[in-house]
């Protein structure tokens, strides 16, 4: 039984990085829409939730969405209303 | 399915488990601590658990159970960054990823069936099921046949329709046996996994590689500080052909040149050729299983010089892996030379140079290789 709790314990603070991925991801697309620039700066949070080598991987997909791999093919993004659920984005 | 549970691990254990714990929540935050639990839990599990000294130079009890380990924190990420940004992950975007990613799952499964039940499929059936695989996917997505190394005899052979798919089929089901042989110390396949998948998302900055990143990164750190994992065939397998996909994919893309690939994938190349010529040599069958490989070798060297049996087989793969795809990620990371330069084959040629050097001088004072089947 306590194995179980560790295994959802395990997934929950992975779900945690996921979760702040997806966020500054959407957070990401609210920008563009609006012409903004990326935002190169590191979050306390994104730093708790992803560690210093985590979060730097995480602001270059972001940054390489917008540039690199978008104009190179190698990764296509939808248009946020197609996929992002509200609360995500707010 | 059986598992220890956390508390019932010995002191020493306790304050390996700490280190790992420290070093996976300062480079990864929350997300590494989840995925080092994981990892541990799955490490104590009964299945797949490998006797001492069965596989390569361990000599404790350590699981085959990594390549799942791994899997299951790939697939987390992928999954809820799919459900929940706008990330479109590769096999939905493009074909040729489908097949790919295919392919991996199809490698994986092969692999696992043997960490579960060592003999299930015999030798001979499973190298089969990768011609096949490898023989499908080319076929289907010939997109993966570069037609250019840069030797103009290779160009010739890739670019005739058939011995192009022929050559390639070969060198795939060869690339991924030589990554499953050279899986026998601790940080070496998977230092060769960070080095490569750090390479590739600098490069590109796939969420996929990414991930790819994170998962073997914190195995990294598992398998070097504790011995307690291995990839085991369903990770060298599937590894090695997500390797090879995206190396192919790199060459023909052309962001990358054949000697860069070479000299990041050099060890197990090089390992896997020399040992099928080692064997050949003595009379042997070259999938016949001996102690001369190079990190069998260093390990033998090290082990009386250093006192902990796991630092001396952590330390075996880390200086094989550190010195051949760690060199090439310290070189690209230092923008020494342009992925695309063909200059890559020297630092190629020097790899095997100190390969050959090395292995030459710890054979010449070690005793002789001993070889597990009869001539």
């Amino acid at each position: 039984m306590r194995v179980i709790l560790y295994f959802i314990i395990a997934i929950g603070l992975i779900g945690v990085g996921v979760f702040e991925s997806a966020s500054m991801s959407a957070d990401d697309f609210k920008r563009r829409a609006n012409n903004e620039a990326v935002v190169n700066e590191r979050s306390i949070r994104s730093i708790l939730a992803l560690g210093s080598v985590g979060s730097l991987i995480a602001l270059k997909i972001i940054s390489d969405g917008r540039q690199t791999v978008m104009l190179k093919g190698n990764e296509r993004f939808l248009a946020p209303g197609e996929v992002l659920i509200k609360s995500d984005v707010d | 399915m059986r598992i220890s549970i956390l508390p019932a691990r010995s002191v020493s254990e306790v304050s390996t488990l700490a280190l790992m714990f420290f070093l996976a929540g300062v480079t990864f935050g929350a997300t590494g601590l989840g995925a080092m639990l994981l990892m541990t839990l799955l490490s104590g599990s009964h299945l797949g658990k490998d006797a001492s000294a069965k596989h390569g130079i361990s000599n404790t009890e350590s699981s085959r159970l990594g390549g799942l380990a791994v899997s299951i924190v790939v697939i987390i990420y992928i999954v809820g960054l799919s459900a929940i940004s706008p990330y479109t992950p590769g096999i939905v975007r493009g074909d040729h990823y489908l097949y790919l990613w295919s392919a991996i799952f199809c490698c994986c499964a092969l692999g696992f069936a043997e960490d579960i039940k060592p003999d299930f499929l015999t030798p001979k059936l499973r190298l089969g099921a990768k011609f096949v695989l490898f023989g499908a996917l080319f076929w289907v997505c010939p997109i993966f046949i570069p037609l250019t190394v840069g030797s103009y005899a290779i160009d010739f052979l890739l670019n005739t329709p058939i011995l192009g798919w022929a050559l390639v089929t070969v060198f795939a089901v060869g690339f991924v046996n030589a990554l499953n042989m050279a899986d026998g110390a601790n940080g070496l396949v998977p230092g060769i996994a960070v080095a490569s998948f750090g390479v590739f998302f600098m490069e590109y900055g796939r969420p996929m590689d990414g991930a790819l990143l994170f998962a073997f990164s914190i195995f990294f750190i598992f398998n070097v500080i504790s011995g307690w994992y291995f990839l085991g065939d369903a990770g060298s397998y599937g590894l090695g052909a997500a390797l090879l996909g995206y190396g192919l994919l790199g060459v023909v893309d052309g962001h990358f040149s054949a000697g860069f690939m070479a000299a990041l994938y050099c060890y197990p190349c090089l390992d896997f050729l020399v040992s099928v010529i080692r064997r050949w040599r003595a009379g042997r069958s070259p999938f016949s299983a001996d102690n001369g490989h190079l990190h069998n070798r260093l390990h033998r060297f090290l082990k009386p010089r250093v006192k902990s049996p796991v630092m001396a087989n952590s330390l075996t793969g880390v200086i094989i892996s550190g010195s051949t795809s760690g060199a090439v990620l310290v070189i690209y990371l230092l923008a020494l030379l342009p992925t695309q330069s063909d200059l890559w084959f020297g630092l190629f040629a020097i790899e095997v140079a100190l390969y050959l050097v090395t292995l030459k001088y710890l054979t010449s004072v070690q005793p002789k290789t001993q070889y597990s089947d009869p001539v």
